[in-house]
């Protein structure tokens, strides 16, 4: 029944979005609104995606939503006052659910000719490059990376009382239970969050062919928070390069307490230092262009440890690997084709019985092409072809999707 | 004899003929062409496209130049028939420099060659979508140029792929009586020949009502315009 109406809702949209295209067609391109003289500037992000039912939740961001059963209206926001300062926002609303505020943040820059800034609030990621830019429009494809959207059975607020327990929920992190700290079930958290800003402060600085960007916040990058749950604040950097045109090569580094006060104290009891249970992450990714090629790369290790009650503990930082290469080609002048291959997999874990990967190891590999109704009206078509090496849910899934995509 | 009379007769008919027939296209030819000149009032500026507000970006943008929105182009809504068998081939040129196409608004013949160089530090890539010239030339760095060639007709919006900001304007004419007004407003289509033409103004997407004008033998006509 949901998902007539999102259905419904999906092609009413369409139609209110072509409609729209083409009275913008007839007189100036859509564009970002401005107002006050330009110093408010108002943009969104429409983007509509249909795709094959998901039974192995390879695409999903919660037990709710799939990123190919998705429609995402953001709406971004800057308000200009003065050379010094602005005040930055975003609302996001998926499947036409309540609007979230997604980012809301202050922008400072002291001296106007220097290239550094100071941002407070709700903030973008320092950590990694695909966090910036996932955006439909900057998405040549349909499906996230899997570093940014699988979603692995870890949770900050409820933890496996052993390695066993661990083991057992392989492949749920779409909906898994554990028996310490929270009861309920809820989605586990992928290496880094796409869908979720953290809360804190950001610096940045740009000289020559360098920038970089550090951060405090309040969560961490798989579990972005906008008031803390542990005490502990995560510190996030990332330096870029760029040493000739085309070519931005990063790096990128964040630590932080992870699991939440209450899941520690279910655990360990109330003198638990909740500090060592940490998500440590390194990301490195490089991007080249030129002419009508456009190729990207991005790796991400990340380690967590959780407290374990009972034998066979969890001693070793649980570790998981992320590896992504994606490209994509325009053909002719509005149509590209894209492809992305990617693999996630996880340390081993040594249980009673046998030793295994934590979670079970996902690989991906994405075709699919763009073609440009206008300028700010995209259609992509992909198709999928998803593998997992264990778990107790479908373990090879090929899925097909398209997605229309319009921006002001 | 009367033989020689029937063809004396015959070539005195056809050398009169001749005679009028190279005297009315001296008369014709005679015609000196004249001008229309004037001034457009562009009375509402359309504002810039702003910058997407980034609210991703780690941090605020660089500065850019802004779009001169102010110029306008006159142009002929129809032309003499020799107009059209004027030579084509002539190249232009639309810069990017500082996050903005430089001119924002290229009017040229079909026929045309543009060249798109950038120079800036980093990438640029042009493209359209318009009906007219359909095109997407790369992405390509600093002291770099690419080229297309314009051969119909028509209003081409240009973008770059990379900075959604940057726009601008070629339009493409198939005849060559046309002006992009200077920084004051005023135009000047010269070599028009003598006749009666009805006349347009166009900035940023809006076009005036045509305007009747007579060019006088060699002669200017002046026309304003108001644009809204």
């Amino acid at each position: 029944m949901r998902v007539r109406v999102v259905t419904l809702r999906l092609a009413s949209m369409l139609v209110v979005i072509a409609n729209a295209g083409a009275v913008r067609a007839q007189g100036l391109p859509s564009e970002p609104i401005a107002l006050a003289d330009g110093r408010v500037t108002v943009s969104g992000d429409v983007s509509a995606t249909y795709g094959s039912p998901d039974p192995g939740f390879f695409n999903y961001t919660d037990y709710e939503h799939s990123a190919l059963r998705l429609i995402r209206v953001d709406v971004s926001a800057a308000a200009k006052a003065g050379p010094h300062f602005s005040l930055l926002g975003e609302v996001r609303s998926e499947n036409i659910d309540t609007l979230k505020a997604y980012a809301l943040y202050a922008r400072i820059r002291p001296w106007t000719g220097r290239d550094f800034d100071i941002q407070v609030g709700r903030i973008p990621p320092t950590f990694g490059a695909f966090g910036r830019r996932a955006y439909a429009n900057d998405n040549p494809l349909i499906g996230y990376p899997l570093a940014y959207q699988y979603l692995t059975s870890l949770r900050p607020d409820a933890l496996p009382a052993s390695a066993d327990e661990l083991l057992q929920k392989r492949s749920l992190g779409w909906l898994v239970r554990y028996s310490v700290g929270a009861p309920g079930l809820d989605r586990g958290v992928a290496l880094v969050s796409a869908f979720r800003w953290d809360t804190g402060v950001q610096v940045h600085a740009g000289a020559g062919i360098f920038s970089a960007a550090a951060a405090v916040t309040a969560g961490t990058v798989s579990n972005p928070l906008f008031s803390d749950d542990n005490g502990g604040r995560q510190f996030a950097g990332r330096l870029e390069v760029r040493p000739v045109p085309g070519l931005i090569a990063g790096a990128s580094f964040a630590r932080g307490p992870f699991v939440s006060d209450a899941a520690v104290r279910s655990a360990l009891g109330d003198a638990a230092p909740d500090e060592n249970f940490t998500q440590t992450a390194w990301g490195a990714d490089a991007e080249y262009s030129h002419g009508y090629y456009l190729v990207r790369f991005e790796t991400i290790v990340s380690a967590w440890r959780v407290p374990t009650i009972r034998t066979p503990a969890i001693d070793e930082p649980l570790r998981a690997l992320s590896t992504s290469v994606e490209g994509r080609y325009k053909i002719v002048p509005g149509l590209y084709a894209a492809a992305r291959v990617e693999h996630l997999g996880f340390s081993d874990l040594v249980g009673s019985t046998s030793t295994l990967p934590w979670d079970a190891p996902v690989t991906r590999a994405e075709v699919g092409a763009g073609y440009s109704i206008q300028r700010n009206l995209l259609l992509k078509i992909s198709y999928q072809h998803n593998t997992r090496d264990g778990g107790v849910l479908r373990r090879v899934e090929n899925l097909g999707a398209g997605q229309l995509v319009f921006w002001f | 004899m009367r033989v020689l009379s029937l063809r004396a007769y015959v070539f005195s008919l056809v050398s009169f003929v001749s005679f009028v027939m190279i005297q009315t296209s001296n008369r014709l030819d005679a015609a000196r062409n004249g001008v229309i000149r004037g001034r457009v009032e562009v009375r509402r500026v359309m504002p810039q496209i702003e910058r997407r507000p980034g609210v991703a970006d780690l941090g605020a943008p660089a500065a850019r130049d802004l779009d001169d929105r102010m110029r306008s182009v006159v142009y002929l809504e129809s032309a003499p028939r020799r107009a059209f068998e004027v030579d084509e081939g002539g190249r232009a040129v639309m810069d990017q420099r500082n996050e903005t196409f430089v001119p924002h608004l290229l009017a040229i013949m079909t026929g045309t060659t543009v060249d798109f160089p950038n120079s800036d530090k980093f990438y640029h890539n042009v493209f359209s979508l318009s009906k007219p010239a359909r095109f997407d030339l790369g992405r390509y760095s600093a002291g770099h140029s690419r080229s297309i060639r314009f051969d119909r007709p028509g209003i081409v919006r240009v973008f770059c792929d990379i900075h959604s900001h940057m726009s601008a304007f070629i339009l493409v004419f198939s005849h060559p009586y046309f002006a992009v007004t200077d920084s004051q407003g005023r135009y000047h289509i010269e070599n028009v020949p003598p006749g009666n033409y009805g006349v347009f103004a166009w900035n940023e997407g809006n076009a005036s009502e045509p305007k009747a004008v007579v060019v006088p033998d060699g002669g200017a006509a002046e026309l304003d315009f108001a644009l809204r």
